[in-house]
């Protein structure tokens, strides 16, 4: 399992384990989407839109990316569930596809409020990275 | 960051309180101070929401203690339930993670003529006209439109914009915390993001643990007071649980965003970086208060258009206009804000901020912030439980102001994890299970649900009891639950 969702009282923790770091910025997408929706297979990678998020390759930027991913899902009313990411030097530059909501085919689960910086981790340790994020739930 | 257990020390005050001395942390200014009985102590121990406490503790400016309310629970940055008074003449710092994403997140309670006899006959349809009229859950807008400049005005006036559009009443505003309106909103301070998170926000409920519930009056614990508030046993009445919607969020996320260099520009340490702060006086800290301001503002226009649509699907099912089955609200009052109070430190009387997060005002009889009607018995405090069992109405306490910066706790407090509340449900019909104990519930989804069942709560009698021995607050009315609807 790419991404697991671990215990937090009020609200949720996601842990993201990757070779690359671009790999771990799609799957962490993919793993906050899944907070929202019920089941993201049932997600149709219908619509790509290119995303850009600014910042050094530390655990802000992760931050920044699910963030950006949050604001668009909220204002377009867009779930994405397929992502293609490459991380620089100066940022990220992303690939992301789903499709508008559809009452009829999507249950969502939760409104993720925010990404918060408590227990914010990104490390890299024997050649795997390994990344924690807490939702604001 | 998994869940682990406290394991710091925790010295008994009182039957009520208990300190973290701040000889536990190097960098601690203060020490931290919990309001727990004997019987709430043990599962607040089982994760970190003291050592937030203890976090709490390191910021510049901080007055006589970090506290925490007996709800207290694990959050992000401070705990749930916490509270913290700063000093702008000691350097004292404001802090977005002292108020949280859901700016001014809080409670309305409205009252009516009705009886719980009168509504028996119709509690499903009512239940189904709110849950189709009020819209609940993630990824859906309201019926109400504002453009960006709007926006601006509405956060500038408050819940006042909204009577002047036949959406609120005079009586309205004098029954909400502020009249609905802080005087420091800066609309202008607010991001463009935010205005379109807000477009159609205004009037939605949200999911997680926001709710719209109908209750009905279970017994009176102070008669006079009742009185005051409209109140008698057996009346129904409503809940309302919402914030400032995704508006808010954003606005604490840019402020987060901009502050992250600030620890370093004003030489602040601090153990966890939600806690990321700036002085109150310097530029970053006028800029966070000037949109937090409006932020709350919009939360509180919020719940106006919440209950304003409640009152809609009441004159649907009773056939009569609100006014009529006396529908008029009885308080609305912030349980996630930051606000400079006049409080008195030792000798001295200061103007300090308070941030409270996930706790409530509880100013006490004769306070001049609390509304007229009000005054002799003190200002309401309204503490949802859960959807299973109870919520409780107090008033403010003369005890408040002594020992907890004028504040009382904001509900029951999660128990269990959402993870482990969802374990625990494996399955089952939580809606059947509560339609077994007379309520009538419909929400979004079922995780959500089972999320929130009464069972992931501690028990609201026990948390309101600690306040009201601790002389903080003092019960009124306990309210039950017959209907509600979620996200």
């Amino acid at each position: 399992m790419p991404f697991e969702i671990f215990e937090h009282t009020a609200d949720l923790g996601l842990r993201v384990r990757a070779d690359d770091l671009n790999t771990l910025m799609a799957d962490a997408a993919r793993g906050l989407f899944s907070m929202i929706v019920s089941d993201l297979d049932s997600v149709r990678p219908s619509e790509s839109i290119p995303i850009a998020v600014k910042g050094e390759a530390s655990e802000l930027l992760l931050l920044d990316w699910l963030s950006e991913l949050l604001y668009i899902y909220e204002v377009r009313r867009l779930l994405l569930s397929e992502f293609k990411v490459q991380v620089g030097p100066s940022g990220l530059v992303a690939t992301a596809a789903g499709e508008p909501i559809d009452p009829a085919r999507h249950a969502l689960d939760h409104e993720v409020k925010a990404i918060t910086y408590h227990g914010l981790k990104l490390e890299q340790r024997d050649g795997h990275w390994l990344a924690e994020v807490i939702v604001d739930i | 960051m998994p869940k682990e257990k406290f394991h710091g020390p925790l010295e008994r005050i009182d039957a009520v309180s208990w300190r973290i001395p701040k000889s536990y942390r190097a960098g601690m200014r203060v020490d931290g101070i919990v309001y727990a009985s004997d019987e709430l102590i043990g599962s607040i121990r089982e994760d970190q929401a003291l050592e937030q406490v203890a976090n709490v503790a390191f910021l510049p400016g901080i007055q006589v203690a970090s506290l925490a309310m007996p709800d207290i629970h694990w959050g992000y940055g401070f705990c749930i339930g916490g509270v913290c008074a700063t000093d702008p003449d000691e350097g004292g710092v404001i802090s977005p993670g002292g108020v949280g994403y859901d700016i001014n997140c809080g409670v309305r309670l409205v009252r009516s003529n009705l009886t719980k006899r009168d509504v028996e006959p119709v509690q499903t349809r009512l239940v189904e006209e709110l849950y189709r009229q009020v819209p609940t859950g993630t990824g859906r807008g309201g019926k109400y439109r504002f453009s960006p400049a709007e926006l601006r005005r509405l956060m500038g006036e408050g819940v006042g914009f909204l009577a002047g559009r036949g959406l609120a009443v005079e009586s309205d505003l004098e029954h909400t915390e502020a009249r609905g309106r802080l005087p420091g909103a800066q609309p202008d301070y607010v991001s463009g993001r935010a205005l379109e998170r807000g477009y159609d926000q205004c009037g939605t409920l949200g999911s997680g643990n926001h709710f719209l519930e109908v209750q009905f009056v279970d017994s009176i614990h102070d008669a006079a007071a009742a009185r005051a508030m409209g109140l008698a046993k057996d009346m129904v009445v409503v809940l309302i649980h919402s914030g400032s919607r995704g508006l808010g969020y954003q606005v604490c996320d840019d402020a987060l965003k901009m502050l992250r260099g600030a620890p370093a520009k004003y030489g602040i340490e601090l153990p966890d970086r939600q806690l990321v702060c700036a002085p109150i006086e310097s530029l970053e800290g006028r800029q966070y208060i000037g949109a937090m301001c409006a932020a709350a503002n919009f939360a509180w226009c919020n719940r106006q258009l919440l209950m304003w649509q409640t009152r809609e699907c009441f004159e649907t099912i009773f056939g009569r206009p609100w006014q009529e089955l006396g529908m008029s609200l009885v308080y609305d009052v912030a349980h996630n804000i930051a606000k400079l109070e006049e409080h008195a430190v030792g000798s001295k009387q200061k103007r300090l901020w308070v941030h409270r997060k996930g706790a409530t005002r509880a100013f006490p009889p004769n306070h001049p912030e609390t509304p007229d009607a009000y005054r002799a018995i003190g200002q309401p405090v309204i503490i949802p439980g859960d959807m299973g069992r109870a919520s409780w109405v107090l008033v403010g306490q003369e005890g408040s102001m002594q020992r907890t910066f004028g504040t009382a706790c904001h509900g029951a407090g999660r128990l269990m994890s959402r993870t482990a509340a969802v374990k625990h449900a494996q399955g089952r019909r939580i809606d059947r299970e509560l339609a077994a104990r007379g309520v009538i519930a419909r929400a979004r989804s079922w995780k959500g649900l089972a999320e929130e069942q009464p069972a992931a709560y501690k028990d609201v009698d026990l948390v309101v009891e600690v306040v009201h021995q601790a002389g903080l607050a003092k019960k009124v009315a306990r309210l039950r639950p017959i209907g509600v609807i979620k996200g």
